[in-house]
């Protein structure tokens, strides 16, 4: 009997629940304890907010390990903590996750520099604040801290019409996907080529940025190809939903005048 | 021509349907007043039949699993020819749905036309409404998306809220303790058989109480003096008033030309006004989306609970205001309608919307 009360309680209150709304779950232990704290140990977190990690739910526990829900064993090497990496370790620290940027990186000028104090991932890139590596890291201002810029210049010269093309192509891969087309697949390729791209430009071998460009150029051309067609019938769409969309526009206002005829008989 | 007549006189021998028809058509005369506003109904009604016209086609491919059903939705929009248009009638419609629902609310409201004979008829609509609410939550999950997923766990943890019963309504709804198969069988169950069925009746029942008592004519213009009401059943009548067909119903087939013009328009050109990133992505239960935020219409109810200290109060709040609303023909029981003759009404009716407006702007913003 009281269960039936309480299931007829329960019945009652069911409709208020559709008013309900989400809310966001709760942070980590590691962003709820590091954010409330001032200086060197609250900044990253302030930083990572604003990075292409969070934006894709990368979390400190996913760099740094450790146990993200447990505040007391958070920061436990028995929960797998490393804490923060030194100068030389970055490579590999970074290279866990971006392992084909580590290779290509390792075997060019700027890896083999790197114990006598070459520059490694984030000098270039930062740490917690990591953006979406863009074509406007390499600049004078940043590669003339170790070397002439004019080789850097040449790279840049080489690799901005790729990149310029693969920006334009994410934005209509994010632009389709937006309106309900399914592009994982080009999504997918696309990110397959970019990564390979990227991998090339840190090998930092002029010559072989330059042949390798050409052959990305042409396999970007199919995805090209691929994206034109889906926007080709998307276009096909609108004009077809206008003339619907006009039609209706019509008939609602024929109706309006014949309804305008029987106001005059009445 | 001949075939149809004599069909018409078998049925008409058998039915006595020419005198339906008249008494319910030409024969029966609407005020000469009626205005834009009382169309509303006939745009609900031809929506609600593409609702349940595109509901059924999407039944056809649409999986009721887990592990399916964002498959199954991703391949309807891109694989089933014209899969596309039906979905996003259907996602579209259902928030027009909820936007003439408001419009024919506030125009019930304005117009006083709630009130006495017509308790009944304001609270089957105002049932229709709140059904229509459960329709877009229950229809929320079924695409499993992580929008489904997340604002669905975040709606049934508001049943931990309620003292006594709050586990039990949890449980209840969930079909386990977090949201999972069982509640996408449930919530599908809900939206496309129990919800559907009971709608309908609703409708037949809101669509009688409407003929019974008659149509109310529109408080303005000089001619009109409030209804003297009397304690026995009484239609009212409009004697010189205009046919209901063919004079009304060919303005209210010009509203529905515009309101599906309206709603191809979004359809074709902009349907991502309803749709959010996150329903795009499959419902991942490990990670929880960023700023995830409920639909326009729950945006009120979703900053009105962030207001209150406690998520009961949030909800009691929100059950008094929503009780308020039902109960008000029982309480505003004068016969005047003229909004010109109500300014406490009219100035609550405002502060009302506005309220609901601002707190809806507030949690978008939020």
């Amino acid at each position: 009997m009281k269960r039936v009360q309480s299931v007829c309680l329960a019945l009652l209150f069911t409709p208020l629940l559709f008013w309900v709304a989400p809310v966001m779950a709760e942070d980590t232990v590691c962003i709820q304890c590091h954010s409330g704290q001032e200086g060197l140990l609250g900044k990253p977190v302030e930083l990572w907010r604003g990075s292409v990690h969070a934006a894709n739910g990368i979390s400190c526990h996913d760099c740094h390990g450790g146990d993200p829900t447990d505040f007391a064993m958070a920061m436990s090497p028995e929960r797998g903590f490393i804490g923060a990496p030194d100068y030389v370790a970055v490579p590999e620290f970074c290279g866990r996750c971006h392992l084909g940027v580590k290779e290509d990186y390792q075997g060019s000028a700027h890896g083999r520099a790197l114990a006598a104090g070459g520059p490694q991932c984030v000098l270039c890139h930062g740490n917690h604040e990591v953006q979406l590596a863009s074509i406007e890291l390499i600049n004078e201002e940043s590669c003339s801290r170790c070397h002439e810029y004019e080789r850097a210049a040449v790279v840049k010269q080489t690799i901005n019409g790729t990149e310029v093309t693969l920006h334009r192509l994410e934005r209509s891969v994010a632009a389709l996907h937006r309106v309900g087309i399914d592009m994982r697949r080009i999504k997918e390729d696309l990110f397959a080529k970019r990564n390979s791209f990227r991998r090339l430009f840190h090998t930092v071998e002029l010559e072989k940025i330059k042949n390798q460009t050409a052959e990305f150029n042409q396999s970007l051309l199919k995805i090209k190809q691929q994206i034109d067609d889906h926007e080709s019938e998307l276009g096909q769409r609108k004009i077809v939903g206008g003339v619907i969309v006009l039609l209706l526009l019509l008939g609602g206002c024929i109706a309006l005048l014949i309804r305008k005829s029987y106001h005059e008989e009445e | 021509m001949k075939l149809q007549k004599e069909a018409m006189n078998w049925l008409d021998s058998r039915l006595g349907i020419r005198e339906l028809l008249h008494s319910n058509l030409t024969g029966y005369l609407l005020p000469r007043n009626v205005n834009v506003w009382y169309t509303l109904g006939s745009v609900l009604l031809a929506l609600f039949g593409l609702q349940f016209l595109t509901g059924i086609l999407l039944l056809i491919y649409y999986v009721p699993d887990t592990e399916k059903a964002f498959a199954s939705v991703t391949a309807i929009m891109n694989q089933v020819p014209y899969g596309w248009l039906i979905r996003y009638l259907h996602v579209v419609g259902s928030n027009l749905i909820m936007v003439f629902i408001l419009l024919h609310m506030f125009s019930v409201l304005f117009m006083g036309s709630y009130k006495r004979p017509r308790e009944l008829t304001w609270l089957s609509g105002f049932g229709l409404f709140n059904m229509g609410l459960i329709f877009c939550l229950t229809g929320y999950l079924l695409p499993w998306s992580q929008l489904s997923f997340w604002a669905t766990t975040v709606a049934t943890d508001a049943a931990g809220a309620i003292p006594v019963v709050g586990d039990t309504l949890l449980e209840y709804l969930r079909g386990g303790a977090s949201v999972g198969d069982a509640t996408l069988g449930r919530f599908f169950a809900l939206h496309v058989m129990g919800l559907p069925m009971a709608f309908l009746g609703l409708v037949g029942f809101h669509l009688f109480c409407v003929r019974r008592a008659g149509i109310s004519s529109a408080p303005f213009g000089e001619d009109y003096r409030p209804t003297e009401l009397s304690n026995s059943f009484h239609h009212q009548k409009h004697p010189g008033g205009v046919p209901f067909h063919p004079n009304y119903t060919i303005k209210d087939l010009a509203m529905i030309f515009f309101a599906l013009a309206l709603l191809v328009a979004i359809t074709f050109y902009a349907p991502w006004l309803f749709i959010p990133l996150d329903a795009l992505t499959p419902a991942d239960p490990f990670s929880t989306p960023a700023h995830i935020k409920p639909e326009w219409y729950f945006l009120w109810a979703y900053q009105s609970l962030k207001i209150f200290p406690s998520a009961l109060l949030g909800l009691a709040a929100q059950g008094a205001a929503m009780g308020f609303l039902a109960m008000l023909p029982f309480l505003d029981r004068g016969p005047e309608r003229r909004p010109g003759k109500r300014p406490i009404f009219v100035t609550l009716y405002l502060l009302g919307i506005l309220l609901t407006v601002g707190l809806s702007i507030w949690g978008h913003y939020s």
